[in-house]
């Protein structure tokens, strides 16, 4: 009997110590470079206060919403791998993005840029994409309404071409970012042809 | 006068047809790869989650067991969800035109990769992932988060 009592109180013992091990909730971060090797920062941010992450293969875990972060500690890469590699090899392949160039103020494509469409082509089947944005851009300088009105009519011109070389239309959407989002960034009201583009995004 | 009147007429109409080519409303993503057994919920019903479906605000993805998905969205930010873990999407917004950037995304349960895009390099402070833990903001990098 006192054999059975003792066996039953081990069991209990154990299972609960298994059940409050696995049951204290925490939230882990790791900071890694991203694939051109550039590392950023992530700002940790609770009632304990904000607490920032700068440094490759950086981890802190926390505990809780009152918690602070623990003391940041740099993973090895076996580690890393060890950990996470069945979520990192199921991150997707980063959007291909190819930039076409027109004449000057014209809707007539470079003929550099004309030479893109079989690559673009390729990328959409190769990547086996249905998702594709076409996005025009202009530069800071000129008038900003007749920028705009440019960038969009040359984005429908390169979508056109896509369609016309069997590009399903729903595969695509076409906007302009105007000015917004520059490849260069540069002052107000400075020419920068690099900025005046059209940019094809294949997902 | 015909022929005026018929180029009136055509001019109106690829007008039309031009606003509405950028009236259209860009989902936030898509459900790039699917391993196993993935899920997306919205407010009216669950259904199973293939490759190339469309996300938009709202949504929750969830894996199950030995299952993962990877997701592709509009601004560039790719992200992969591991085994028996949950996301929803919250504000989602890449509208550079009308200064309309926002990335913000709720993490529930389980293990995830993720690599910011154009909006962490647009605006730095509107990219925000919540966790049960706490808030993390991120700016331009690769990271993992896990929640357990």
């Amino acid at each position: 009997m006192k054999t059975v009592t003792r066996f039953l109180s081990f069991v209990l013992f154990f299972s609960l110590s298994l059940i409050f091990s696995g049951c204290a909730p925490k939230t882990t971060v790791v900071l890694l470079p991203d694939p051109s090797g550039h590392v950023g920062k992530i700002s940790v941010a609770n009632k304990a206060g904000t607490f920032d992450i700068t440094q490759k293969d950086q981890e802190t875990v926390i505990a809780g919403q009152e918690s602070k972060p623990s003391k940041p500690e740099i993973l090895s890469e076996n580690e890393i791998r060890k950990r996470y590699s069945h979520v990192l090899d199921a991150l997707p392949e980063q959007p291909k993005h190819f930039i076409l160039y027109f004449y000057s103020e014209s809707t007539e494509l470079t003929p550099k840029s004309l030479k893109m469409l079989p690559q673009i082509l390729n990328s959409i089947t190769e990547k086996k994409s249905e998702n594709v944005s076409v996005v025009g851009h202009t530069d800071t300088a000129g008038d900003r309404k007749y920028n705009l009105q440019l960038s969009r009519k040359r984005a429908l011109i390169v979508s056109r071409l896509l369609i016309k070389k069997g590009v399903p239309p729903a595969f695509l959407s076409t906007t302009s970012h105007g000015e917004e989002n520059p490849l260069i960034k540069t002052g107000d009201n400075v020419h920068e042809p690099r900025n005046r583009r059209v940019e094809v995004v294949i997902r | 006068m015909k022929i005026i009147i018929c180029i009136a007429i055509f001019t109106a109409l690829f007008l039309a047809g031009f606003k509405q080519c950028f009236a259209q409303t860009e989902s936030f993503g898509i459900i790039k790869s699917v391993s196993g057994d993935v899920f997306i919920s919205s407010t009216q019903n669950t259904i199973k989650a293939v490759p190339n479906m469309k996300i938009r605000k709202g949504d929750s993805i969830r894996t199950g067991d030995k299952s993962s998905a990877g997701v592709i969205f509009e601004d560039d930010t790719v992200v992969a969800l591991g085994p028996n873990s949950e996301m929803t999407i919250g504000n989602l917004a890449f509208k550079p035109l009308d200064h309309d950037l926002s990335f913000i995304v709720k993490l529930l349960k389980g293990t995830f990769s993720f690599i910011t895009g154009q909006i962490a390099k647009l605006a730095p402070d509107k990219v925000k992932l919540e966790t049960p833990d706490a808030t993390l903001g991120v700016r331009g990098t690769k990271l993992i988060v896990e929640i357990n």
